[in-house]
């Protein structure tokens, strides 16, 4: 595959030239809140070593409130407007691979009984520039559920950090490829041996669970008391499906209304909030905080899969580390692996 | 330790209490999470140490616990503090739990970090309560804490120098990060409300869109609706996934209800609650 | 081109039984008073939730008057009572928050003073004018609006 070389100094000339450009140059903040784009190349943060951020880019490919359409009723006219995303394109830098894998997992579900034209157009315009991370604590577990903290699938371009001062850089989709010709002047030839060497030092975590077993328990588990353990303690908050850069439900309401106006906003929403499964009626099927945890669970190791053949989990770890009541979905996913083991 | 799981055996075994919410270790020693204790088996699993952050108040209401017979609770001060209030509001009967009370020698403000001067929680510098205000049995003994200074009083004081203009930038640029997944509301053991008013939507009070002026209109109203009944125990901003520091805001308001009122959320049993109160000689310079 | 004056909306959350009577005197008297003030009728200054003071600066209004009955003549006995207290709160915190307390202005009004409604309608109006709109809410008022 093509290999290339960047050093630092190009590296911040090239983001400038981004800039100039009038494009989205995104990468995790300072402080490892969340992702921001940044409005100056000095300010660029390429996390490979560190801890991923509590919230993951998921905003800029489906923010967290959006509106889908405005509408004004006039005296003879009633009037829709649609307002269709901006046409800029997002560069994200640094991604670890489980983050980079979001946008390709998530557009499964984009596309399936229908094109969702709002997340469609901003995974069009995006680059994901990944990284191979060397970064790994106890919540991790990317390699449980099919990736590596090398994975390239899911990154336009996958960046090997050599040193303090330069990287190598490989040519994953095509989309990479036309990046890269656009600004060839930063680059030069790679050195595939050097690479190698820095891939091969970086430490590969064993697996903590079949993703397959833990299927199949699921889908032959559903009464099972496992759910209890964690319901029990969830209070209920939405910081696992919000940190998630594969979780994407969300809440249709309508704001800013009076009688000549107003706006239909899609914004983010959780399986874990109570009224998630409100009915009209009154009636609410997921009434308890185990059914809740339950349908999480379920979700992305099972009914995802059925559906799209992928986890719709990346092994981050972000909802473990976040959770306010310490339930880390890696180590319920190790619990159903071991009854199913026991059966 | 063996003091809190025998002590909590014996309660189980009594049939004294129907379960204990306590703390249970993980993995990792830095960390521990709540845990619901319903045999003698379970109460081997309780721990008590600095990694015991949260409040576990917050599980009290619900109604799974709700007249099923006496619920045991392991608590530190600030926790009691939440209790008492609850009492206060008559959310809880005090004939309803079993406090075990606990000793507290302050908790880590993050978890996943040893403990010691630099990680000592802010909230517990200037702790008044480290033995539980109120408890039907006490465990441990007390000793020194390491001491740092209280950043949060700095911010707070710095805050308060700065102008109009300039308190709304940096409100705004916080507010800016919320998501809306309230998580400050779920794990504060006072925001009890079957259905809180940003629930409603017909009509919708607190719009629910994460931007600016729904995380305004939520933020502040939060914190209005906690000014005099906020403890303190600052897992708000814990469990805040945008690191947006609510603590500063609930102390504020705390501050200015002792300041104003005299009052301090969590204290007494049958004082009247601030806001469900009044005094003829309340202040009134500002109304013309 | 002759610029428009700036003309502040404020929102009057007045009580039925002592202000909204007493700006109703000021009208049978033929007092004239600035037509800035958009009133708002509440059975009582008790029945006044924060949260309303808050959807009107989200509506647009550029200041926000409560008034109702003087201490100890509530229709309710107590509810202007309870209405002074959370004031005191709402208006330490809104200015903890960066909102200037001339924003959100307080008067006792009662049914007899409809001289005073005036006075207080025309000095709270020159207050906000002099302060200008209010942008810092106007700007995350049009956070998503259409262009026109």
């Amino acid at each position: 595959m093509d290999e290339k070389l960047i050093n630092a100094e190009n590296l911040s000339l090239l983001v400038s030239d981004l800039l100039n450009e009038k494009h989205l140059v995104i990468c995790q903040d300072e402080k490892a809140v969340g992702w921001k784009s940044i409005n100056d190349a000095g300010k660029l943060v390429i996390n490979n070593a560190g801890v991923p951020s509590n919230i993951s880019y998921k905003e800029f490919i489906l923010p967290k409130t959006e509106p889908i359409f405005f509408f004004k009723n006039e005296k003879e006219n009633f009037n829709l407007v649609e307002k269709d995303p901006a046409d800029q394109k997002m560069i994200f830098i640094g991604a670890k691979p489980c983050d980079a894998r979001s946008i390709e997992i998530m557009s499964k579900v984009f596309n399936w009984d229908y094109k969702d034209k709002f997340f469609n157009k901003r995974a069009e315009n995006s680059i994901v520039i990944g990284v191979a991370c060397s970064y790994q604590d106890e919540f991790c577990f990317c390699t449980s559920v099919g990736l590596s903290p090398v994975t390239e699938k899911g990154s336009d371009i996958f960046l090997i950090p050599l040193n303090e001062e330069n990287y190598a850089l490989r040519i994953v989709t095509d989309k990479g490829k036309e990046f890269i010709k656009s600004y060839e002047k930063y680059f030069s030839d790679g050195n595939t041996g050097a690479s190698k060497a820095v891939l091969e030092k970086i430490n590969i975590p064993a697996k903590k669970f079949d993703t397959l077993k833990v299927k199949e328990w699921i889908t032959n588990n559903f009464e099972n008391k496992l759910f209890d353990e964690a319901g029990s303690i969830c209070i209920g908050c939405g910081q696992c499906a919000f940190a998630c850069p594969v979780c994407h439900c969300f809440d249709i309401i309508d704001e800013e209304c009076s009688y000549t106006c107003g706006r239909r906003m899609k914004n983010w929403d959780a399986c874990q909030f109570g009224q998630f499964t409100l009915h009209s009626s009154g009636h609410n099927p997921r009434n308890n905080q185990s059914k809740r945890y339950r349908q999480r669970i379920a979700h992305k190791f099972k009914y995802y899969h059925d559906k799209f053949e992928e986890i719709l989990c990346t092994g981050c770890g972000r909802c473990s580390r976040g959770c306010p009541v310490g339930i880390d979905i890696a180590k319920v996913a190790e619990e159903i692996n071991l009854s199913a083991n026991q059966a | 330790m063996n003091e809190l799981r025998e002590k909590a055996k014996d309660l189980l075994q009594s049939g004294t209490v129907k379960v204990i919410i306590g703390y249970t270790g993980t993995s990792d020693p830095y960390r521990t999470k709540p845990f619901i204790a319903r045999t003698a088996e379970d109460a081997d699993k309780l721990v008590f140490n600095n990694y015991c952050v949260n409040n576990l108040a917050v599980y009290l209401t619900r109604k799974e616990y709700k007249q099923n017979g006496i619920v045991g609770i392991v608590a530190k001060g600030c926790d009691v503090k939440a209790i008492i209030q609850l009492i206060q509001e008559n959310q809880i009967n005090k004939d309803d739990i079993y406090i075990i009370g606990i000793n507290c020698n302050a908790q880590v403000q993050e978890l996943g970090k040893e403990f010691g001067s630099e990680t000592i929680a802010t909230k517990c510098l200037n702790c008044f309560v480290r033995t539980p205000r109120l408890q039907h049995t006490l465990i441990g003994t007390i000793n020194e804490l390491p001491k740092r200074e209280d950043v949060h009083l700095e911010k707070l004081k710095k805050l308060e120098s700065m102008t109009s203009e300039e308190r709304w930038e940096f409100w705004e640029k916080e507010f800016e990060r919320c998501v809306k997944c309230y998580a400050c509301r779920q794990v504060c053991p006072l925001c009890f409300c079957d259905r809180c008013i940003a629930d409603k939507s017909i009509p919708q009070w607190i719009e629910s869109s994460a931007h600016k002026r729904g995380n305004f209109s939520w933020n502040i109203i939060r914190a209005f609706h906690l000014s005099g009944r906020c403890i303190g125990c600052n897992e708000c901003e814990r469990a805040c996934p945008s690191d947006i520091p609510l603590s500063l805001l609930n102390r504020k308001m705390g501050m200015f209800a002792r300041k104003e009122f005299d009052y301090a959320a969590g204290m007494s049993l049958d004082a009247p609650t601030l806001v469900g109160s009044y005094n003829t000689n309340d202040r009134q310079d500002f109304i013309k | 081109m002759e610029e428009k004056k700036f003309e502040p909306k404020i929102a009057a959350f007045v009580c039925n039984w002592c202000t909204y009577t007493g700006a109703d005197l000021a009208g049978t008297s033929r007092l004239k008073y600035p037509a800035n003030i958009k009133m708002i009728r509440v059975p009582c200054t008790g029945r006044i939730d924060p949260l309303f003071i808050i959807k009107a600066f989200e509506k647009g209004a550029d200041g926000v008057l409560i008034s109702g009955c003087h201490p100890g003549d509530c229709h309710y006995n107590s509810g202007n009572f309870h209405a002074r207290r959370r004031w005191i709160l709402f208006q330490e915190l809104l200015s903890f928050v960066g909102i200037d307390s001339s924003r959100l202005q307080f008067s006792w009004v009662s049914a007899s003073e409809g001289k005073k409604f005036v006075d207080i309608v025309n000095e709270v109006t020159n207050v906000i004018k002099e302060k200008g709109p209010f942008e810092k809410y106007a700007k995350i008022n049009r956070e998503f609006v259409i262009d026109e």
